[in-house]
């Protein structure tokens, strides 16, 4: 059996709303990612994609259940320990971009080599990663001088950065014509490609037919997790110059 | 995270709120500008008073009559005594050698001085030939009179620098006669006959400058021998107006004063001391008393620089607590890419640093513009000029210790912020 990079036994999260109220955002999830995959996870407003996301990517601990991220029990993880896996294992993509507007593109692809990992060739592996998203002649605009799909890019360049085992994005199309997501989709299909691991959340089926795998959630559990037979190409669709949601 | 790259996002966004930046520092400059310029003008004030006080000679133990003490002497029978050149002279002649020197002087009031065809108008005192040893002050040019002048109430003076110029500008005076006539209005009690008489008064010596003393200039004066004060000038004599005692050395003042007290009392037949128709008092003490004066002068002015820095504290505290509020989403963003605890903590932590050690320098050199400032008033001229290194590095220590105080904790706020939280601020 190939190894999982991600590994979730009946992982279970509730919020606390005051006293009385409590939510169930996750009822106990199992998931299996292996490398190399490509899944959407998908499932109506509030079933608890973004709870889940938030625990693969060590931004949030789980409550019950056991997460073993790349051979590891997350678990049992300090929070300066889980600091140095946002770092160096985990790469983050928000539906918001959340850059720093004080800094330009290349000083926020270098963020995480600042907080750790390797501090040589700091300006060399920024500008390489921000090429690899088709923006190295961007790198000393600001956020607010770059278009929403620019953004979105300079954030994928900084979670690749420290060459993560995983890249994590929750709904990065969200905010994006249909054009800019089809970009977005080229540059993970083709990280997909080299073999990275790629977990998206989206609300779009167009989307997620991009991908190798799709999740279905509802009510904090996985209700439906299925292969796709034959992804669509995001390249193709930019080729013939039609949105990749069309 | 290295502190280099600590220092570059705290200074980039002190930068990027330039204004707000600037105002907060605005508490700790002011702070630090008033401590320095209180400290140093404190500092300076205490000083130029004690050389003041050293200028009058070292080791003085001095003595002056009293009258009308508590027991109501002046108007019981028993009469307060005058002090007397006897006294002094027994003094003399009691101590030896355990003293340095002694002498007796009695106030002559202000003449009208004519020499060479200039006129002046000065002091008068009548001195004992030890004066030069005591006051540490010696004639420049001549000789100082000696004993026999006293004997024979010899008609010699010893002029001060000041009133040499102005009397002979450049010729030297030594030899010259001058002429004292009674000034309108001033001196001493003598007759009417006195007054109407001009002196005549052949210069001896001319005294070493010596600048003035409370402001009043100690170079315009001239000195006679007492005894020639006491016949000549003032008619008053059985009386001097202080008595001077020079100890050899600090430390043997306490004794000296306690000697020249049993020895007055007892000359003076007097057996309570409470009854003392004199004072005695002694340098040492003069300079304790104002040095604790000027002492309290200078902490309580650094009292007043302290509480500006304590506001400009909570100023700082503030600014910190609403820039970390700003910035929570920046706090969630650097924790999703691997920041810990610590390295926001640093951040926020060396920005309030960076704040309050800026103030701090740009109060120091305030502080130090306001003490030259003070310095151009005529009136604090003469203080000297004191920011002691000392003085700026504890201010800079402060200031530095004012941001870790009030940026400690706006800064741990901001590193205990969940990251999912803060990424989710509005
Ligand atoms: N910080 C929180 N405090 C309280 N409840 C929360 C919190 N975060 C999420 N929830 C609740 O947990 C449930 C799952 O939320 P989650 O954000 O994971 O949903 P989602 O699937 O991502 O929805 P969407 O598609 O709208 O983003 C929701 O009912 C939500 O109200
Ligand atoms: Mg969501």
């Amino acid at each position: 059996m190939i190894q999982s990079v991600v590994q979730l036994r009946g992982v279970t999260k509730t919020y606390r709303i005051g006293r009385e109220i409590t939510v169930n955002a996750l009822r106990g999830v199992d998931l299996d990612v292996r490398a190399a995959e490509f899944v959407a996870i998908m499932g109506p407003s509030g079933s608890g994609k973004s709870t889940l996301m938030n625990i693969l990517g060590c931004l949030d601990v789980a409550d019950g259940g056991t997460y073993i991220l790349a051979g590891e029990n997350v678990g049992k993880l300090s929070d300066g320990q889980l600091a140095g896996i946002r770092n160096k294992h985990v790469g983050f993509v928000f539906q918001t971009y959340n850059l720093l507007s004080r800094l330009n593109a290349i000083e926020n692809v270098e963020l995480p080599l600042i907080y750790g990992g390797d501090r040589k060739q700091r300006r060399e592996r920024a500008l390489a990663a921000l090429e690899q998203v088709g923006l190295g002649d961007r790198i000393h605009h600001r956020p607010s001088e770059l278009s929403g799909g620019q953004q979105q890019r300079v954030a994928i360049a900084r979670a690749l950065l420290n060459d993560p085992s995983m890249i994590l994005a929750d709904e990065p199309t969200g905010n994006l014509d249909s054009r800019s997501s089809a970009e977005i989709l080229s540059i993970f299909q083709r990280l997909n490609d080299m073999g990275k691991t790629v977990v998206m959340v989206t609300h779009e089926p167009d989307v997620a037919a991009h991908c190798k795998r799709i999740v279905r959630m509802r009510d904090g559990l996985i209700a439906r997790d299925e292969l796709v037979p034959r992804p669509r190409r995001a390249e193709d669709e930019l080729a013939v110059g039609i949105g990749a949601a069309e | 995270m290295k502190l280099y790259d600590s220092f570059r996002s705290a200074l980039q966004s002190l930068v990027v709120n330039k204004l707000r930046s600037a105002l907060t520092m605005l508490g700790v400059i002011i702070g630090v500008a008033a401590v320095i310029a209180m400290v140093s003008v404190g500092n300076g004030a205490s000083q130029s008073v004690q050389n003041t006080i050293l200028n009058l000679g070292s080791n003085l133990v001095t003595v002056q009559p009293q009258f009308g003490n508590d027991n109501g002497l002046k108007g019981a029978g028993a009469q307060a005594q005058n002090l007397t050149l006897d006294d002094m002279r027994s003094i003399q002649d009691q101590l030896g050698a355990s003293i340095a020197a002694a002498e007796a002087e009695q106030q002559a009031g202000r003449w009208q001085v004519t020499a060479a065809g200039q006129n002046w108008n000065t002091q008068v005192s009548g001195v004992t030939e030890d004066y030069p040893i005591v006051r540490d002050w010696g004639v420049d040019s001549g000789e100082f009179f000696a004993t026999s002048d006293l004997n024979v109430n010899a008609q010699v003076a010893v002029l001060g620098a000041t009133t040499a110029t102005n009397l002979f500008g450049d010729i030297d005076p030594v030899g010259q006669t001058i002429q004292l006539r009674q000034a309108f209005g001033g001196g001493g009690q003598g007759g009417g006959q006195q007054r109407a008489r001009i002196l005549n008064f052949r210069v001896v010596g001319v005294l070493g400058i010596k600048g003035s003393t409370f402001g009043f200039s100690r170079d315009d004066q001239i000195l006679v021998p007492l005894t020639t004060a006491q016949h000549v000038l003032t008619g008053q004599l059985n009386r001097v107006s202080q008595i001077v005692v020079k100890a050899t050395s600090s430390d043997t003042m306490e004794l000296t004063t306690s000697d020249v007290n049993n020895i007055l009392l007892q000359r003076h037949n007097i057996g309570d001391p409470a009854n003392a128709d004199f004072t005695v008092t002694n340098q040492n003490d003069t300079l304790a008393a104002l040095s604790s004066v000027t002492g309290t002068f200078t902490l309580l002015l650094g009292a007043i620089g302290g509480i500006s820095l304590l506001v400009g504290g909570i100023g700082i505290m503030n600014i910190m607590l609403v820039s970390v509020n700003e910035r929570t989403r920046e706090i969630g963003i650097r924790k999703a890419v691997g920041a810990r605890r610590g390295d926001i903590l640093n951040q926020f932590l060396i920005e309030a640093i960076a704040l309050t050690g800026l103030g701090g320098v740009i109060g120091i050199l305030l502080g130090w513009a306001i003490t030259v400032v003070v310095h151009q008033i005529p009136q604090a001229a003469s203080l000297p000029l004191l920011i002691t290194s000392g003085t700026v590095i504890i201010a800079v220590g402060v200031s530095v210790a004012i941001g870790v105080v009030f940026g400690l904790y706006p800064a741990m706020r901001a590193a205990r912020l969940h990251p999912i939280q803060a990424l989710r601020y509005e």
